[in-house]
């Protein structure tokens, strides 16, 4: 048997950042994990990650899985790959198969880091091969780079189907709507936007009646839901896809939590069956901690914060850090995770319709509904404002927690102010240099940088482009509404790719006047 | 080998790094994959969608989770039943087979 | 917990519902028919179900469909999901190969 001071099951955000904390305390770290690749689901996040600067905002999920494991690696922690977890027991011993063999392990100390798994829906034909789960195409694209079909529906309108979506696109599937029984879209609205604005319909209180084909998906038809979610009848649609894709939540893999006696508890709120745990995520065994998704579903950002948390109370717990030391640690760390559980997205508001946002504005009915803030909604949000000469247009209407914005205009245009919830409104009389930092450090995609006359009749606006092919200066198209409609004639006027935009391109399309608030996205034809 | 399904340029992964190429069989036809990838990723690459027919009701299956939860991908792999598939590395000359409740052969 | 294993509550007829031959348990191939009709057999708890049925024991062992039972469950016992105790998670946690497991050497290396 192996004795280590801590034993961390789960090498992704939470798990990693566990022992990351953990080795620079002093302590030896062992972390298992089942999968090839050490991460988690980090190494399939291509988005950039909203918060702040402590939460690695602005940041690309698999840059953050690369230096969170370079961290680790620098540090001696033992990340053991291929490695199932098979019991936790008693005097917090394990036993772990790794490859044919069964090995035995004790930690003074164990962190459970073990994450989520995916919820499932059923319909006919939900078993037939081109139904996957929104995970299976993340993987299936963004680490085999395979594409995982052709034509695709996307059921769930959370975060996860959100950016999963846009990923499928970004990689070259057609993504043929997105569905979802619920009447509101469940993401964030920005994620919500950047899709609908490409031209992907969304159908909110609709759901899947069918998968069809023999052998493989060869068409999907769903149908619109009453409040009870029972089918009404002559509205079903039918859409020709080799691919479903289910994005419908996450639960909490508690399992080996519960196997070990750990006092389980089921709470909707934390999504699903969790462990009992004090602020520093200890079960009721002492010395076994959880952190990360598996104590609750959240956002790998919160998950690396819970990691770090769970870290320095492990190390506290064996007398490698004193209290007054852990305390500082937990100071700041609690701070920054209460920062990413505030606004409309908290997991305290979670199911409830938010009506108005901190500032009192009304919230976009039309983006909950459709995906998009409609043009007569659009101007009460104080990031879009009307100045002479080229100017950010903020479209961030929801109370999220993320600031990078306010920190890369250079010249003090925006600003959000000290809470990291609030709505970035433009600084009165600060000047804006276009020099696109904004709009490439927006995760959401949801900055635009306008000039809306050039004594033409012409207007130009500046959008975030991350698909390929990346459209050249004149290539002529239509420039497409927040609804991802044409709308009018426009043509590249500017392509910007710097290093500091981490392939976000500034696409510079050049429109009539009258559509520089309408115009964002652009389209060739 | 049919290329269509790969992603050869991405616009944050830039050009797709070069693999070498492995030959293995799918139910006893040459099929080229990528040296290390998952078996599921060659075979979805190559166009296969059904990995196995189940016990009871004799029905398709494939890819469901890709990360080796659900179980759905097993295939006959070398001779062994229950491999999954989107977690197993494709190596050279792999006898890759259909699953057919747990065997290599239809019912009946 | 004490709700669902209440054997006296009366849950009513079963009434056939058009997509009781919908599989929930994807590995063992157990219908959504299979799993209401056992309900009215009087299986209350997700434990005895999965003795009962077998769904929830084949390769995954019920990762992907423990949720699904779940609701299928409560809405025919007429009780909350949050009434239904999860079944019990032993050893090992991943299906393994028996001769790996009996290879076992305890605390040997």
């Amino acid at each position: 048997m192996n004795r280590y001071d801590v034993v961390i099951v789960g090498a992704g955000p939470a798990g990693l950042s566990a022992a990351i904390e953990a080795a620079k305390n002093g302590m030896k770290v062992v972390v298992f994990d089942e999968n090839s690749k050490p991460g988690g689901q980090l190494f399939k996040q291509i988005h950039k990650f909203f918060g702040s600067k402590e939460h690695k905002a602005k940041i690309r999920g698999f840059k953050i899985g690369e230096e969170l494991l370079k961290e680790a690696y620098d540090l001696g922690v033992e990340v053991v790959l291929n490695a199932i977890v098979l019991s936790l027991h008693g005097e917090k011993e394990l036993t772990v198969k790794v490859n044919d063999e069964v090995r035995h392990v004790k930690g003074d100390a164990v962190i459970i880091a073990t994450g989520a798994s995916e919820n499932m829906v059923t319909f006919r034909g939900w078993t037939l091969p081109g139904v996957i789960g929104a995970g299976a195409a993340q993987t299936m694209m963004n680490l085999n780079k395979v594409r995982p079909g052709n034509k695709i529906l996307m059921l769930g309108s959370g975060n996860v189907g959100l950016v999963v979506s846009f990923q499928l696109m970004q990689a070259g599937c057609e993504v043929v709507g997105l569905v979802d029984a619920a009447p509101r879209i469940g993401g964030y609205g920005v994620h919500a936007a950047k899709v609908a604005r490409t031209g992907v319909p969304f159908y909110l209180s609709h759901t899947i009646v069918e998968a069809e084909g023999t052998d493989h998906v060869t068409g999907v038809t769903i149908a619109q839901v009453d409040e009870k979610f029972q089918f009404i009848p002559e509205t079903e649609k039918h859409f020709d896809v080799d691919t479903i894709c289910l994005a419908v939540g996450l639960s909490p893999m508690s399992q080996l939590l519960k196997n070990a006696g750990c006092k389980i508890v089921e709470d909707p709120k934390r999504g699903g069956v969790v462990p009992e745990v004090d602020e520093l995520g200890m079960t009721s065994i002492p010395g076994v901690f959880a952190a990360g998704d598996v104590s609750g579903i959240e956002e790998a950002s919160s998950a690396m914060i819970e990691g770090r948390i769970s870290g320095a109370a492990v190390s506290e717990y064996l007398g490698y850090i004193t209290k007054e030391e852990l305390e500082e640690k937990i100071k700041v760390n609690e701070a920054a995770l209460d920062s990413l559980r505030q606004g409309m997205f908290a997991p305290k508001n979670r199911g409830k319709l938010v009506e108005k946002t901190d500032e009192g504005i009304d919230v976009s009915m039309n983006l909950l509904k459709k995906g998009f803030v409609a043009d007569e909604e659009i101007e009460r949000f104080p990031g879009v404002t009307h100045r002479v000469g080229i100017h950010p247009v903020m479209e961030c209407t929801q109370n999220i927690p993320c600031n990078p914005c306010q920190e890369a205009c250079k010249k003090g245009c925006i600003s959000i102010g000290s809470n990291i919830t609030s709505l970035p409104i433009v600084v009165e009389n600060s000047s804006c240099i276009n020099c696109g930092m904004c709009v490439a450090s927006c995760s959401g995609q949801a900055i635009f940088l306008v000039d809306e006359d050039l004594g033409d009749g012409m207007a130009t606006v500046t959008l975030p482009y991350e698909f390929i092919p990346l459209p050249k200066e004149g290539t002529k198209g239509k420039g497409l509404g927040r609804d991802g409609k044409p709308v009018c004639e426009a043509e590249v006027v500017s392509v910007k790719n710097m290093k500091a935009f981490d392939k976000t391109n500034l696409l510079t399309i050049k429109v009539p006047k009258e559509y520089a608030m309408k115009a964002r996205f652009f389209k060739a034809v | 080998m049919d290329e269509s399904r790969r992603i050869k340029e991405h616009p944050i992964f830039g050009i797709t790094e070069e693999k070498k190429e492995v030959h293995f069989t799918y139910d006893g036809k040459d099929i080229v994959g990528l040296e290390g990838e998952p078996i599921a990723a060659a075979l979805r690459a190559a166009g296969v969608m059904v990995h196995r027919h189940t016990k009871k009701r004799d029905e398709p299956r494939g890819i469901f989770c890709a990360i080796g939860r659900c179980t759905d991908c097993v295939m006959i792999v070398d001779g062994k039943p229950n491999i999954r598939t989107c977690v197993t590395p494709l190596v050279e000359g792999m006898e890759v087979k259909t699953q057919y409740g747990v065997s290599d052969r239809p019912a009946g | 917990m004490i709700i669902s294993n209440d054997r006296l509550r009366d849950i009513g007829e079963f009434i056939p519902q058009p997509d009781d031959d919908i599989l929930i348990c994807r590995c063992e191939e157990i219908t959504k028919g299979e799993i209401r009709r056992a309900c009215h057999d009087g299986i209350f708890t997700m434990e005895e179900m999965r003795r009962y049925l077998r769904n929830g024991m084949g390769l995954c062992q019920g990762q992907t469909c423990s949720k699904l039972v779940k609701g299928i469950m409560a809405r025919e016992l007429k009780i909350s999901p949050l009434d239904l105790e999860p079944a019990t998670s032993r050893a090992p946690m991943r299906p393994i190969e028996m001769e790996i497991y009996a290879r076992d050497g305890g605390n040997v290396g």
